[in-house]
């Protein structure tokens, strides 16, 4: 039996004997399969496009392969086939056992993943064409967004019926991240989507990044956090630390975060009362970020020694420094004086993909390593492996955000130094993204370790069953 | 009330919506309805959508060389924004000329719009009549024949097409001008 407890509040138990009877958990395993395939997809594409930088003219023939059709194949195909569709699952798993009940239709479920892989094969080959309607995280075309918002309200429709039918009243701080990302997706992904089709000029750029920073503030966040307030406490078998803590985090996040898209035009050509607005709101992000961290680590009090075997608690602690650091730099960068230095550069690209490969997709695959067993009713095909993949993302991961900060940031000096011409500063990167191509290429062994270790637990599932 | 908050998922869902659209409609509505200066277009910004649309030659080249940009993802490497700090000023001005600072007025009729994130290779805001058509059909075919070290891919389905070159040329050469920032200077006059 374990017990995800709080102090002050009502224990949440989950029974492991009861919930073998009570979860199918078809929906979440097929997400968390589906979503492992893209990462892979995604990542390969992820590797062609860093290359090209090194070699331009690689596969320079071929409009379809080219960077400027790969690119949003590489962004759409992280966030939305893999990052989003992990998190789906996740949620088909944590949301009924923090319910007590099964999840309300699996038949819903699975029909929403076939809506989903029908979008994204549609992703890319609309991209790969050249139908890109020219707006960040925005390219699909609107026949595509109408899919995406009908298979969100299926999801919607599933999460929320099933906390409506729950067993116990007090419902569990993950509940209300995933209730809120689920609602505030819908509000800003239609904002994103189709607000954008009726405004011109700066008008639309403040509807583009209002979405673009919320996809990752209200979509990305809030369901990467409500995974990491289920797991570590799951998988360190130890109660969450403060109930009241996570109440504050969550409450501010859901005032402060949307607020602060403007900052993606610091400088530019926007009233500079709204880019003032979007820098004090940055700033109070703080606010959540550092409760929600205190809340992690000092859950962990007690428990450390588990970094040492524990695979999920290592994917899940490491992402929690990702996520500090990344929060970190984020309020930092809305510094007009900071902003001056890093907006435009590689720095920026280092920054988003610690949020997204770093945090949010760390928190996944510690949540995918640690329940897709118990989906299974088996055990994990090779711990080593798993182990194996942390390490090769840590190092990879690693080496490619510290490059690209080092080498955006001077690049940033040299932009305003005004006697270096502007090839001088591209071809000064050229070290920076070896740098970064290694590091991104170590992550990629990671994603085919982990999409093997999926697969290979599904196939041996029976050889391995747990009692 | 606060108290059961995490109690009952119907007050919830209520409190969270609620909490979200403070800043949601004060940070998307409200802003274009405070500033006027974001609808007001600058005097002589032409709507070359609209031009188009009623069969103005110019107009078409230049809005079919802004859907292959748009395609073609330009966009992901090049911003549209001489921002307010000097060094944007001096560096995408031209010779001892310096680019005036971005206004929102002039870019009132864009959509998409392009400013950009990214400045892989250099901003694009004032770049009309900087280099001449043909400097240009030669950076496309291959860019590091001109500037040795860039990183520009090869476009040899837009170049080895008449139609669609002059297009995007047509395109990059429009960018900018509604600003008279540069008259004594022009490789296409």
């Amino acid at each position: 039996m374990t017990t995800v407890v709080t102090k002050g509040a009502p224990a949440k138990p989950t029974v492991r004997v009861a919930e073998t009877a009570l979860h199918e958990d078809r929906s979440a395993f097929a997400f968390i399969i589906v979503a492992a395939l893209f990462f892979v997809v995604s990542g390969l594409v992820a590797i062609i496009i860093a290359a090209k930088l090194q070699f331009p003219t690689l596969l320079g023939g071929v409009s379809w392969l080219t960077f400027g059709r790969l690119r949003p194949i590489h962004t759409n195909g992280m966030l939305f086939g893999w990052l989003l569709a992990a998190d789906m699952g996740l949620c088909y798993y944590l949301i009924p056992r923090l319910c007590g009940v099964p999840l309300w239709s699996e038949k819903l479920g699975m029909s929403t993943l076939a809506l989903w892989v029908v979008i994204i094969l549609g992703a890319v080959v609309t991209l790969a064409t050249g139908f890109n309607q020219g707006l960040e995280y925005a390219e699909l075309p609107t026949w595509l967004d109408i899919l995406v918002v009908t298979a969100w309200v299926m999801f919607l429709i599933n999460i929320f019926a099933t906390v409506w039918t729950r067993k116990y009243q007090q419902m569990y701080v993950s509940i209300w991240y995933i209730m809120g990302a689920i609602l505030w997706t819908a509000f800003v992904y239609i904002v994103g989507n189709y607000g954008t089709l009726f405004t011109t000029g700066v008008n639309q750029a403040n509807l583009n990044w209002f979405y673009v920073h919320n996809a990752v503030g209200l979509i990305f966040t809030p369901l990467g956090l409500g995974i990491g307030y289920y797991y570590i406490p799951v998988a360190a078998e130890t109660p969450l630390y403060s109930h009241r803590l996570s109440m504050i985090g969550f409450w501010s996040l859901a005032f402060v975060y949307v607020w602060t898209g403007a900052h993606h035009m610091l400088h530019g050509p926007i009233s500079q009362w709204l880019q003032t607005v979007s820098i004090l709101f940055s700033v109070m992000l703080m606010i959540p970020v550092w409760t929600l961290v205190w809340n992690f680590l000092a859950t962990m009090k007690g428990q450390w020694h588990r970094l040492r075997d524990n695979v999920p608690i290592k994917f899940l602690m490491t992402g929690t420094i990702f996520y500090l650091l990344t929060c970190f730099q984020g309020p930092m960068h809305a510094l007009r004086a900071v902003n001056a230095i890093v907006s435009k550069t590689d720095w920026i690209v280092g920054h988003a993909h610690m949020a997204v490969l770093g945090a949010f997709s760390f928190f996944a695959i510690g949540g995918a390593y640690y329940s897709v067993p118990r989906m299974l009713k088996t055990r994990l095909h090779s711990e080593a492996l798993a182990d194996a993949s942390f390490w090769l993302w840590l190092v990879g991961g690693l080496s490619f955000f510290v490059s690209l900060w080092i080498g955006g940031f001077l690049q940033g000096l040299q932009w305003n130094d005004t006697s270096i011409p502007f090839i001088d500063t591209v071809k000064f990167m050229y070290p920076f993204w070896a740098v970064r191509l290694v590091g991104g290429t170590l992550m990629f062994v990671g994603i085919l370790l982990f999409f093997w270790n999926m697969v290979a637990t599904y196939n041996y599932r029976h050889q391995r069953p747990v009692a | 009330m606060l108290k059961n908050i995490d109690k009952s998922s119907a007050l919830f869902v209520i409190a969270a919506v609620a909490f979200f659209a403070v800043g949601g409609v004060l940070t998307t509505v409200a802003p274009p309805l405070l500033d006027a200066s974001w609808s007001k277009p600058a005097p002589g910004l032409k709507d070359y959508a609209s031009l188009a649309a009623q069969g103005d030659e110019e107009a078409k080249t230049i809005m079919a060389g802004r859907a292959i940009y748009v395609a073609e993802g330009c966009w992901y490497c090049h911003t549209q924004q001489t921002r307010t700090i000097e060094a944007d000023t001096i560096r995408f001005g031209w010779r001892d000329q310096r680019s005036p600072v971005s206004t929102p007025d002039e870019f009132v009729y864009d959509a998409p719009h392009m400013f950009g994130t990214r400045r892989v290779g250099p901003d694009l805001s004032r770049v009309g009549g900087k280099y001449d058509s043909q400097w240009h059909a030669t950076h496309f075919r291959d860019a590091r024949s001109l500037v040795p070290g860039s990183v520009m891919p090869p476009f040899p389905w837009i170049t080895g097409n008449p139609q669609k070159l002059a297009e995007v040329t047509a395109y990059i050469q429009s960018l900018g001008r509604v600003k008279d920032w540069r008259p004594e200077h022009d490789y296409e006059e």
